[in-house]
């Protein structure tokens, strides 16, 4: 079976591949504005460290790392898994997700391999060009341990920004009118941008525990520094599983939902 | 193969009714209706067979269909397709069904349908031998030649629709489901579609259901018709003996050499239709063979054509009959 | 299309952009819930401001800034570039225009149906701005109010030309939304969105006292806040409307060419 599924994913992938190639214009437009959005964010945290030298104990070297590992993540999310879940709402406006319903195989892994957007992989190598500039500027480079675990932690990020995905997809089966998700997405995703130390109290207990920013953006950050506790990343594994877990539970009974309620 | 006993498919929904007033008081109190869209069908199909639904819009016929390929949940009922229950899911009982939706595609849209087909043989593990003599033989009978490697949005409606069967039937699936195929094509189009999928059927023995509202596919393609009006089961059986209950009378029509007065044919039986060069009756069965020779010997006919009533007029006087017999129900209960 | 005829209808239009902004409200929820970034802002803000303030700003100042900006953005936001970028492509302008009315009343009086909706989340913000900060959140002097209420009118109508202006371009190329893209970055940088334009380096000041920017979202902020003295006021409000002006006849200029375009091309 899972031959059956790596060879579906291929045929995904190739169909992704020729549609990227046909409309390169629009999407290497796209890329570009994602970019100029970066560098023009960017510009607060200019301000903001023009004033101070260091924000709840973030030097602006450091802060700059927090930026890299969201313009990264931005290019995974809106490369390989808003282009599909966009779909699933397209799919449910126009009544055709009863076509995806029909096939032999399961629905989530169907309607998230549909699109894939592979010029938002210069996000990705933007990303990687921030970090290369903030350890010139803090005059070191990262350890190697922590690289490691940063690895893993862009392993868990994505899964969590997957699953974060997929219950507010899920939503849209109960709200069918909901066409701008991509927006309130990302809107809520742009937190992810600064240090998690810059939100206290309630806000802090929220982006932690319950919309999970601080674990993406902020604790592979923290571990290119060197300075990750062992437990906050067992934390971090363990919590984006859970998470993954709860997300295809709540698919599942959304799917119910749609074939009970009538679609 | 599939049989269906008791179903029943019931929905709530929250009324919404107009002007502001209405509405912002529904954003604090919601009301809800139930609304019957099947309420106790049964049937039973043979492997094989090919089953015409009609009925009215709204009658329930998708509605049945969606819940025969396990797309919608009964409220009430058994139903099973060939040994499974639509409702489970499995991937076998998947891979034997096919769902075509007239109004909806499956098609990718800025690729050509030949990745369509690839797609399709992936999910449904078709193997690739099988896969490339399918596509051969669909290509051959439905002439796709040229189209599947355009991009679908590029189609015609009447090409892409040849397309959209062609992907559905990849898999070679035993139970075809066709909700309104031939809407919206032109009649070249409509006749290609029947048939193709009256051979397809035939060469794979495949069992077929066809909702249509264009009584000509039915005829073509369906020996045995189910009708459903108000998520009820109206008749089932044979188009020709509900054609004999509901409108017996045949339809005889005159081609005349030169004009005639309608006092000439009144006596003759009733006009449905009266031009210069020619006039139609309705006449009963068993009156047709002497109002033919009257009529030889009295009108100067130059051609002539016996037919039962077009079969819109059939399922119109149907539906007519059964709204009559729910409101005198109705009035009964009431008084 | 004659000036009487379209006042007499505009009411109307406004009552059936009210109607479908209720119908479409589990949008407009997402929308509104959508503006997070004055929140952020915020928290980012407040955790600089933390031990000393920046500049005219203390901790609690900033969450009083925040919070109008987030009460201001609600009451000036517009979309109608969108609209005419999806209707030019769907072909739905076409039927607009067989109406003797201008479609640009139409797409404003749409615009505008949302703002009761829009007042019904605003209004509760600013109450619990004044809770939580004191009388920093609104303005102190009488004139403050009057004056509010114009700046506000002032930054939604250059919200909605800049819409307009952008939407048109897609009467002469295929899309638009893109500039529209740009137009928002630069929006949420240069107008007093992300930070109060006081705040940044002179030039990068300077350079915004000249874009429309500033006057969609700062200086309706600032007025609320009551940042200003009566004639800084007064002169800032005058820009404020000069780019009303600006804005409104190169929206006015733009449509009408781009619809001598869009027949004779049949968009």
């Amino acid at each position: 079976m899972l031959r059956r599924y790596s060879r579906l994913l291929g045929v995904q992938l190739r169909a992704s591949s020729l549609l990227a190639m046909q409309y390169r214009g629009d999407f290497l437009l796209e890329g570009v504005i994602s970019l100029f959005w970066t560098f023009t964010a960017m510009v607060p945290l200019l301000v903001v460290y023009g004033e101070r030298q260091a924000i709840a104990g973030w030097s602006f070297g450091e802060a700059l790392l927090v930026v890299g590992w969201f313009t990264l993540l931005q290019g995974v999310l809106e490369g390989a898994i808003t282009p599909s879940l966009n779909g699933v709402v397209e799919h449910i406006r126009k009544g055709t997700l009863d076509f995806v319903l029909l096939k032999p195989a399961d629905a989530q892994f169907l309607v998230s391999t549909t699109r894939f957007e592979p010029w938002r992989s210069t996000n990705v190598l933007t990303g990687v060009a921030i970090f290369v500039y903030s350890f010139h500027l803090l005059g070191r480079g990262p350890s190697i341990p922590g690289l490691l675990a940063s690895v893993v932690l862009l392993g868990t990020s994505t899964l969590l920004l997957y699953s974060m995905w997929i219950l507010t997809v899920s939503a849209a089966f109960f709200v069918v009118k909901v066409d701008n998700l991509t927006y309130f997405f990302q809107s809520i995703f742009d937190a992810a941008r600064w240090p998690s130390s810059v939100f206290k109290g309630p806000l802090a207990f929220v982006f932690t525990f319950l919309i999970p920013l601080a674990l993406m953006t902020t604790f592979p950050a923290e571990a290119m520094l060197g300075r990750l506790p062992l437990r906050a990343l067992v934390a971090a594994v363990v919590g984006s599983i859970v998470f993954a877990f709860i997300s295809r539970r709540v698919w599942l009974r959304s799917i119910g939902h749609y074939t009970s309620a009538g679609g | 193969m599939i049989s269906v006993r008791g179903l029943r498919k019931h929905y709530k929904v929250h009324k919404r009714p107009p002007g502001l007033k209405a509405a912002f008081r529904s954003l604090f109190h919601r009301e809800y209706t139930t609304v019957k869209a099947v309420d106790g069908i049964s049937f039973e199909i043979r492997a094989g067979e090919r089953v015409g639904f009609l009925g009215p819009n709204g009658a329930g016929k998708t509605t049945t269909l969606k819940v025969l390929s396990g797309l919608l949940h009964p409220s009430e009922g058994e139903v099973r397709v060939d040994g499974h229950v639509p409702r489970h899911r499995e991937e076998a009982f998947l891979k034997k069904i096919m769902l075509v939706m007239g109004q909806k595609q499956q098609l990718l849209w800025d690729l050509p349908p030949a990745e369509t087909f690839e797609l399709n043989r992936a999910i449904y593990d078709v193997p690739q031998a099988q896969f490339k003599q399918t596509v051969d033989e669909l290509v051959a009978l439905l002439e796709l030649e040229e189209l599947i490697q355009k991009p679908s949005r590029q189609l015609s409606l009447g090409e892409r629709m040849k397309c959209e069967l062609a992907a559905a039937l990849i898999h070679r699936p035993r139970v075809l489901f066709l909700d309104e195929p031939t809407i919206g094509l032109d009649v070249s189009m409509q006749v290609t579609m029947r048939s193709f999928i009256k051979a397809y059927t035939e060469r794979h023995g495949a069992t077929l259901i066809l909702t249509s509202h264009y009584m000509d596919d039915v005829a073509a393609l369906c020996p045995r018709i189910v009708v459903i009006d108000k998520g009820a089961l109206s008749y089932d059986g044979g188009l020709d003996a509900l054609v004999q209950r509901v409108r017996p009378e045949k339809r005889v029509m005159f081609r005349l050499e030169q004009p005639v007065e309608a006092a000439r044919l009144t006596s003759l039986g009733r006009v449905v239709s009266h031009e210069p060069g020619s006039a139609v009756l309705q006449v009963p069965p068993e009156a047709v063979s002497a109002t033919i020779s009257r009529a030889l010997s009295s009108l100067p006919v130059t051609d002539l054509t016996v037919e039962n009533a077009p079969l819109e007029e059939v399922m119109s006087e149907l539906f007519a009959e059964n709204k009559a017999r729910r409101a005198s129900v109705a009035g009964e209960v009431g008084s | 299309m004659s000036l009487r005829n379209t006042v007499r209808a505009f009411p109307s239009l406004l009552r059936v952009g009210f109607s479908e902004a209720l119908a479409y409200r589990a949008e407009l929820h997402v929308w509104v819930l959508s503006t997070t970034m004055p929140f952020i802002m915020m928290a980012l803000w407040t955790a600089v401001a933390r031990d000393e303030p920046i500049g005219p700003y203390n901790a609690e100042g900033f969450v009083g800034y925040f919070l109008a900006t987030f009460v201001v953005r609600q009451l000036t936001g517009a979309w109608a570039a969108w609209q005419i970028n999806y209707e030019v492509r769907q072909g739905t302008l076409a039927m607009r225009l067989l109406r003797p009315i201008s479609p640009l009343w139409a797409y404003a009086a749409e615009n505008l149906g949302a703002v009761p909706m829009r007042v019904m989340v605003a209004v509760p913000v600013a109450i619990f701005s004044v809770l939580v900060v004191g009388e920093q959140a609104v303005p102190r002097e009488w004139w403050g109010w009057p004056l509010l209420l114009v700046t506000l009118l002032g930054g939604w109508l250059i919200t909605f030309l800049a819409n307009v202006c952008i939407g048109t371009m897609a009467l002469f190329m295929e899309s638009s939304n893109h500039v529209m893209d740009v137009w928002l970055v630069l929006f949420f940088i240069l107008s007093g969105y992300m930070f109060p334009v006081s705040l940044g380096p002179p030039w990068l000041s300077a350079l915004v006292d000249w874009l429309p920017f500033r006057y969609q979202i700062g200086l309706p902020v600032e007025v609320m806040t009551g940042r200003h003295e009566l004639p800084e006021t007064l002169l800032l409000l005058a820009r404020q409307w000069i780019w009303v002006l600006v804005l409104g006849t190169l929206a006015v200029t733009l449509w009408r060419r781009g619809l001598r375009r869009f027949a004779a091309y049949g968009g």
